[in-house]
């Protein structure tokens, strides 16, 4: 029987290819981000372990806020150096001094683009080299307090050499330093795209730190003393001291160890957020192979019938068509992993783009991508051929000297009642999972309404497209009026068609509603609740960039009335990581309406917290309630609510900029609003504008210009899914185009019939283009459905999240309707070509 | 395309071949089939001609030539005064269309399209309009008033040929090509097709060329011609079925 299956791939190589290609397009997909994360992973373990190749022990603070990437450690008192030398077996011992300080080119931008996310680094230059995570490859270190270094790859970037004068923003403001040495951050030209700039340890704790404060302390021990033994050393000497209980010493080892951990517990969220693409992808192209198989199953009617005629039993029928999809996944997965090591490198690029730089590093190939490449990808084939199996293996011998039946089965009730309640079972789970905050239910969900829609397709297929076939009969004439005739005439390949493409469309509609709803809420939000007539931004999410001077300096600005800085953070309370921001609470009710309810935020001291209404509801606080929490910097505090707030944009919990200066290591804020007198004006902002010239990374932006840009951030996010989702819907066109070739073999007679009576190439390419695009069109409107329903519910569940405005964006709803239409273009070029060489007169002949 | 109805009787030539060779495989090697082997034939205006001959003749070969369906090797053929073989595939399509009507053995009809759509195919590919007054005549001719709204899968294998013959009438072509229009169908339903073709030529002046390989189906046609190895080899009019079958026995079947 394997003869009768290898002949059989053999005989239609081309319709083997496209359908492979579909699995071969989701493996590679599922191996480029395992092999990428990988080659990433084993770069950063040999960089660590080069960076801490000297150092033997590590003295840091005890308590801790989060973990991993997330994790937050307080610093530690200088005068902890002398008790960790005096420890036995210490030979070096050195502060280390880490902050932020931002480069400023020669025009006076900041270095890189802030907005994508590399991070700006400042560290103090430690002066034993061993113990230090730089390495000098020019010139010196810094030796008086306006010297520094910088790695090479800013150094290369910004075009600055050693001798050159250099503006860095720290939190001092924007200051000028003399140059004096390259460096690589441990064997790297740069940590992930990062810019570093390298200070004396005095000036560091000025302008990275704080004066007498360590972020840690670095240990190497005397030849001959083990780390085990200089860790035990150091903690018995901080015991004795009585500062065992805060701060502790690690050994080395331990260090890496950690760091590499904490770089693969990075990688392994983004391993995720990379593999749920794939295996979108994949579901796609199980379709795909669903519906090839079918066709080919029923075209191969008679030859199956004669097989079983000749003696063949059902179980070899259905071993030679599931054989089938065994080689073509076997196939796909061995080119579709091999294609995935490429696209390793695509991904690599791509993350480029967005600023993460990745140090360069020989491919690594681990045997989940090689284990997951097969497995996935002959899984998907195999089962997605089940089905056309067992449908072969049914065919009776006597279909041998039948004609090929039509198939009817499209509407009965069977479907239409599994289907309807698939679809439930899938709307109850991803409703469940998004209001009860369970992932996998949500993602097992979307995929169970996936394959209700889809059984219910064939139900819908006949009346949609007759619907979406209707306007181009009327336009197109006869070529119109065949292609949505053809598209109606098999429901069942049609949906299955339609529906690989439905996948792909209710995804990039999902996530379109979900960001115009984002931008739509906070929009609304600034519109109902803000005062200022400026607001200054770096253009970043997260952590703040801007120097308390800023915020100084604009107070001093002529017809500024109001200004308040706004910080975040984060802090421990009820035993997780929350987010907090904080404000001057006497500026900020002229700034932005916080829309208190209860209590007075005026009244915000050093001690006090305010509290989102549905948090405090959550938790039962009122006012005067006493709240513990904790902060990495100064540990365990209680906070008292002295206001609670309903505008949910600004998160649960608002702390005054008094409280933020006493809680938490670095003061820089993360927006400015500003209050002019008698609102925007240009000469105001030309006195601002002139305040923003030494602070690079500063943007000065009106009302309109904000919600633009807090639109745009939303947008860098969106492109960057819709570059993945483009994979399925690939995938999906090529679905379109591998049916619809299938389809004008099965006419052949049908379409030389026509050319007979006199229809032109041109008419025919027309009218299986038409027909491409009504399949398109019908998998882009069931798309259309699930996704808007997918955009409903999620924003809904996030309501009380700050997602307050449900925006359908029509525009772009519409936008994705055409473009599914000229992938349907696109997909018919193939088909129809196929169609205009067929050979009329061996078409209309009936031998 | 011209519009005028023809008169009942002219004696122009509808279809032509001169000196048509189709061969298969290299024309100097002497083992190459010769489908068409040197055919000079001429095919009158308003008459039902027969193209006869036993299997291997070359007589569908020499149909699909004449309709343009198909290219000669060397010679010429004629539609009216247009000679096929110097005309693109473009130019082909559109003659196929506009002055060619086709009645095949089988696959006759669109299996997407009813009745009454598929026997005005031809005039709505051409994005015209079909004379409303000739077609009402042409499904009176070929009776199938009460079945135009069926499709091909509802109507049975006489029916089916029926909507083929009106199809092919309904643009009014200057002529019909039939190749065995009555090949799939029992004797009742092939011989009311025959008749509705012959009516066709007798009423309207249509041209009807038809290959047949049954004696009593040429016997319908206004003159037959005899093919054997790719070569006129006789020709008769006014067959009888039985003047035909006697010359069929000469020639091997």
């Amino acid at each position: 029987m394997w003869k009768v299956t290898i002949k059989g791939i053999l005989a239609h190589k081309i319709r083997f290819l496209l359908t492979g290609v579909a699995v071969m397009l989701g493996v590679a997909f599922v191996s480029g981000t395992l092999v990428l994360t990988a080659t990433i992973g084993h770069t950063f373990d040999g960089l660590f372990s080069t960076i801490y190749k000297n150092t033997d022990a590590v003295v840091r603070t005890k308590a801790k806020l989060g973990s991993g990437f997330q994790e937050q450690r307080g610093r530690i008192d200088t005068s902890v150096l002398q008790v960790v030398k005096s420890a036995p077996g210490v030979s070096v011992a050195d502060g280390q001094v880490q902050g932020f300080a931002q480069i400023v080119k020669r025009n006076g931008k900041a270095l890189g683009d802030p907005t994508r996310g590399a991070p700006t680094l400042g560290f103090g230059w430690v002066p034993d080299r061993e113990l230090s995570v730089l390495r000098l490859t020019q010139g010196h270190g810094p030796e008086g307090p306006n010297e520094i270094v910088m790695d090479s790859k800013s150094a290369d970037k910004a075009d600055y050499k050693v001798g050159d004068r250099v503006p860095v923003v720290t939190k001092v403001g924007n200051q000028s330093y003399d140059l004096v040495g390259i460096v690589k951050f441990g064997d790297a030209n740069s940590l992930l795209g990062a810019s570093i700039v390298a200070f004396t340890p005095d000036t560091a704790s000025r302008v990275l730190g704080e004066p007498d404060k360590y972020d840690f302390i670095s240990v190497r021990a005397d030849s001959g003393v083990s780390q085990n033994a200089v860790t035990h050393n150091i903690n018995t000497a901080l015991k004795n001291d009585n500062l065992g209980n805060t701060i502790e010493a690690v050994t080395g080892k331990e260090i890496t160890q950690e760091n590499q951990s904490n770089v693969r517990q990075g990688l392994s969220f983004f391993n995720t957020f990379l593999l749920i693409f794939g295996v979108v992808a994949l579901l796609v192209g199980s379709f795909i192979i669903f519906n090839t198989f079918s066709i080919i199953v029923a075209q191969r009617t008679r030859e199956m019938a004669l097989l079983r005629a000749l003696g063949a039993v059902r179980r070899k029928v259905l071993g030679a068509v599931i054989g089938e999809a065994l080689l073509v996944g076997v196939a796909a997965s061995v080119i579709g992993f091999v294609g995935g090591i490429g696209l390793a490198a695509g991904l690599k690029g791509l993350l480029a783009a967005l600023g993460i730089d990745i140090p360069a590093g020989g491919i690594v190939i681990p045997a989940t991508a090689v284990i997951w490449s097969f497995v996935t990808g002959i899984l998907f084939t195999t089962i997605a051929s089940v089905f056309p199996a067992l449908r072969a293996s049914r065919i009776p011998p006597i279909a041998a000297m039948r004609d090929v039946a039509i198939d009817r089965s499209s509407t009965s009730p069977i479907r239409i009642l599994s289907g309807s309640l698939v679809t439930a079972i899938g709307i109850a789970l991803l409703l469940g999972g998004l209001f009860g905050k369970q992932i996998t239910a949500v993602g097992v969900g979307a995929f169970v309404i996936f394959i209700g829609v889809a059984i219910l397709g064939p139900v819908l297929a006949r009346p949609v497209s007759s619907a979406l076939g209707a306007p181009i009969g009327a336009l197109r004439g006869i070529t119109g009026r065949l292609a949505k005739d053809n598209a109606m005439r098999n429901p069942k390949r049609t949906s299955a068609t339609a529906a690989a493409l439905m996948i792909g469309v209710a995804l990039v509609v999902f996530i379109t509603i979900f960001g115009a709803s984002i931008r739509a809420s906070v929009n609304a939000s600034i519109d109902k609740s803000m005062r200022a007539d400026y607001v200054v931004t770096t253009g970043s999410f997260g952590q703040g960039t801007l120097p308390l001077t800023l915020e100084q300096q604009i107070r001093g600005v002529q017809g500024v009335t109001s200004v308040s800085g706004v910080r975040s953070g984060q802090f421990e309370q009820g035993g997780s990581v929350k987010q907090l921001i904080s404000v001057d609470p006497n500026q900020v009710n002229s700034l932005f309406d916080l829309e208190v309810s209860k209590g007075d935020i005026r009244n915000l001291g050093i001690g006090d917290i305010a509290v989102l209404d549905n948090t405090a509801s959550d938790h039962g606080w009122k006012i005067g309630s006493q709240i513990p929490v904790r902060f990495a910097q100064t540990g365990r505090k209680t906070l008292t609510v002295q206001a609670i707030y309903k505008q949910n944009q600004v998160g649960s919990y608002v702390i005054s900029n008094d409280a933020y200066a006493v809680n938490f290591a670095d003061q820089f804020d993360t927006q400015i609003y500003i209050k002019t007198a008698g609102g925007a004006n240009a000469d105001v902002r030309a006195r601002l504008e002139q305040v923003m010239q030494t602070y690079p990374s500063a943007k000065l932006q009106d009302r309109t210009e904000f919600k633009h840009s807090q639109g745009d951030q939303v947008n860098t996010f969106l492109n960057l899914v819709y570059v993945l989702l483009m994979f399925a819907i690939v995938i999906a066109v090529f679905g379109i185009a591998n049916t619809l070739g299938l389809s004008v073999l099965e006419r052949t007679h049908e379409i030389g019939l026509l050319r007979a009576v006199g229809m032109s190439r041109r008419q025919l390419r027309s009218s299986i283009r038409w027909e491409s695009v009504i399949v398109a069109l019908l998998g882009a409107v069931l798309g259309l459905v699930v996704g808007i329903f997918f955009g409903w519910a999620m924003v809904t569940a996030l309501r009380d999240q700050g997602i307050n405005e449900l925006a359908f964006a029509p525009a772009s709803l519409i936008v994705i309707l055409i473009v599914a239409g000229i992938f349907g273009v696109l997909a018919g070029i193939l088909p129809a070509r196929r169609a205009t060489k067929l050979n009329v007169l061996q078409a209309v002949t009936t031998e | 395309m011209t519009s005028t109805v023809q008169p009942p009787t002219t004696t122009g030539t509808a279809a032509r071949a001169v000196d048509a060779y189709k061969v298969y495989g290299n024309e100097a090697d002497e083992n190459a089939v010769r489908a068409l082997n040197g055919i000079n034939v001429d095919f009158a205006e308003g008459a039902f001609s027969a193209i006869m001959g036993p299997s291997g003749s070359g007589k569908s070969t020499l149909l699909h030539c004449l309709a343009g369906l198909d290219s000669l090797t060397r010679g010429h053929v004629y539609l009216g005064d247009v000679e096929l073989s110097s005309l693109s595939e473009k130019q082909l399509t559109l003659v196929r269309r506009d002055r060619i009507g086709f009645v095949f053995q089988a696959y006759n009809l669109i299996p997407t399209l009813t009745a009454i759509e598929n026997i005005t195919l031809p005039v709505a590919l051409a994005g015209k309009k079909p004379d409303e007054q000739w077609l009402q005549t042409v499904i009176r001719t070929v009776s199938l008033g009460d079945r135009l709204n069926h499709r091909p899968t509802e109507l049975s294998g006489g029916q089916q040929q029926r909507v083929a013959v009106a199809r092919a009438l309904v643009s009014r072509p200057h002529v019909i090509f039939a190749d065995e229009p009555t090949g799939n169908l029992d004797s009742k339903a092939g011989a009311e097709i025959l008749s509705f073709m012959r009516q066709a030529v007798r009423e309207f002046g249509q041209t009807i060329v038809m290959v047949t390989h049954d004696p009593v189906a040429a016997s319908y046609a206004n003159r037959a011609v005899f093919l054997a190895d790719g070569a006129i080899v006789d020709e008769m009019a006014d067959p009888t079925p039985e003047a035909i079958l006697d010359r069929m026995k000469s020639l091997g079947e």
